[in-house]
């Protein structure tokens, strides 16, 4: 692993820059924060699982929704505390992993894509129909215990726990074994004929964005206090994750978080002048123009700018 | 008893059969080549011996039977695989290309890095270059040093010169007699290519729909009209 001194004072303003914001601006905009913040956390699990190993999901929210199922049941039902209930939806979660692990043994492309998206509908529809004693049914559970009190203390979990999981997947990537992982997304088969086990190295990455998955959907309910089936298991809410890591740029770690926080604030900005679904509209139309002009992502953009900084000096 | 026996192997995809009964035999330090035109099988022998696709019959290498064992373990014993087209990870560096192929053979990173950068000096100098950047001719560079990077004892290289200029084909040609001459690796080479084969090969071998239909030196071969015809140009 190489580290560069940049790389590592980029991280640490960025850590400084996040510990200074509420100092600088109002609570809305950090209400705004935390919400990219998770969208930074799915957007990373997204691409440890897609953007490496190229097994596109179209299933996320349904590791996102075990996890958040998982706890919500156990403090509301059971009364277990957060500290017990958010591990054991951890766990349950990286098992669902596995399970999306199982078609993509066999199958890649759009067929896993597909695979995947059924998950997603599949749960949906579970949730509603079994033991909605359980899960609340339809209208999912309300009055979950929350983490934090106020903008602040959300806004500094949430970055704490999203710089956290970006620091170590960072940190990971540019292992040989994070090398390996975006091999198989360019030539599996050449991964297998250099004598690597593809099966492990693919059940390592699903396992991973699965714990990140379960650990972020997770919090991002107890942030929440509440679970509503019909926005968890919604395509805008995939859609939402997968645009955000692929606008950023798929493939890193630092590209999924720009492009949540890009996604975050753009859909913020056009809120007074575009209340509805139109906003949706917008979005899909910027990500259109970063694909067709540069589509290795946002990333790409600073890179270069960087690299044209470089050279000047 | 030979280094490497291959004995009586088929090879099969779902129903299809590609490979009816191939055997071939090659004695350490050897290099051998399979010859023979697109669809013959040579790819498909090469990936039946890593153990990627369904096979009967049998391989030994040493006497051992690498059938069943799986790629990654064929791997560690010491076969090395070139496969067709080269094969590269596109947007890695040359440098991250041959880390995946050090995987399996991770104590000896140093030294085999070294030794694919005596072999190739220009890939040290380019290091840092995504692959997808790079010619033809330093692709098979790349290719052939990845197989190198699992420290292997038998190489296989499947088409070395395809679409490459007759100077680089040289390169190529000087590269694996160097580690067969200086780092005693035993080669197997399947190639269309039938005067670059048999200016390096000790044996070999030709394949067609399947099949083994002759095997010999250069000079049997050369005795046959037609083969000489089909695959010598003479």
């Amino acid at each position: 692993m190489r580290l560069r001194w940049h790389h590592l004072a980029l991280w640490a303003a960025l850590v400084l820059g996040m510990l200074l914001l509420p100092y600088l601006v109002g609570n809305g905009t950090l209400r705004t924060m935390i919400f990219a913040n998770y969208l930074a956390i799915f957007a990373i699990s997204w691409d440890v699982l897609s953007g490496r190993t190229g097994y596109v999901s179209f299933g996320h929210p349904f590791l996102i929704g075990i996890g958040a199922y998982t706890t919500a049941i156990l403090t509301k039902r059971f009364d277990v505390p957060v500290e017990i209930s958010i591990p054991l939806a951890v766990v349950a979660t990286m098992v669902g992993g596995l399970i999306v692990l199982l078609p993509a043994l066999r199958i890649k492309g759009s067929y896993f894509a597909l695979v995947t998206l059924a998950f997603m509908e599949l749960m949906y529809q579970l949730v509603q129909v079994i033991r909605p004693d359980l899960t609340g049914g339809t209208r999912g559970m309300s009055g979950l215990p929350t983490l934090t009190r106020g903008a602040v203390n959300g806004f500094y979990l949430s970055t704490a726990l999203m710089l956290a999981i970006a620091i170590s997947m960072w940190l990971l990537m540019r292992t040989r074994l994070g090398i390996a992982l975006a091999a198989i997304g360019m030539n599996e088969e050449s991964v297998r004929g250099s004598g690597l086990s593809v099966t492990r190295l693919k059940t390592f990455a699903f396992i991973t964005s699965a714990f990140i998955a379960g650990l972020g959907g997770a919090f991002y309910i107890h942030y929440l206090g509440s679970i509503a089936p019909r926005a968890l298991f919604d395509i805008n809410f995939l859609f939402t994750i997968i645009v955000a890591a692929l606008i950023g740029g798929a493939g890193t770690v630092v590209g999924p978080l720009i492009g949540a926080f890009f996604l975050t604030f753009l859909l913020e900005f056009l809120r007074p002048y575009l209340p509805g679904a139109e906003r949706y509209f917008v979005y899909g139309g910027m990500a259109l123009l970063i694909y067709m002009y540069q589509p290795k992502g946002i990333i790409a953009l600073f890179e270069a700018g960087l690299g044209r900084l470089g050279r000047s000096r | 008893m030979a280094y490497l026996e291959i004995d009586g192997l088929s090879a099969f995809y779902g129903r299809a059969q590609a490979l009816f009964g191939v055997s071939l035999e090659a004695d350490q330090g050897d290099i051998i080549a399979v010859i023979g035109a697109n669809g013959a099988g040579k790819s498909t022998l090469f990936d039946s011996v890593m153990g990627l696709t369904r096979t009967q019959g049998d391989v030994r290498l040493e006497g051992e039977s690498l059938i069943g064992m799986g790629t990654s373990t064929i791997v560690r014993r010491g076969v090395g695989y070139a496969p067709e087209r080269f094969n590269l990870f596109p947007y890695m560096t040359v440098r991250d290309n041959l880390l995946v192929g050090a995987y399996t053979a991770r104590e000896d990173i140093q030294n085999n890095l070294e030794m694919v950068h005596a072999l190739f000096p220009r890939l040290k100098e380019r290091e840092g270059q995504e692959t997808s950047t790079q010619s033809g001719g330093e692709r098979q560079m790349v290719s052939l040093g990845r197989a190198l990077m699992t420290s292997p004892r038998l190489l296989f290289v499947d088409e070395p010169t395809i679409g490459l200029a007759p100077r680089v084909c040289n390169e190529i040609a000087e590269a694996l007699r160097r580690l067969r001459g200086e780092f005693g690796l035993t080669i197997l080479i399947a190639e269309q290519n039938a005067n670059f084969a048999l200016s390096l090969s000790d044996r070999i071998y030709v394949l067609e729909s399947g099949r083994v239909t002759a095997q010999g030196t250069h000079d049997e071969l050369s005795d046959d009209e037609t083969l000489a015809a089909a695959y010598f140009g003479h």
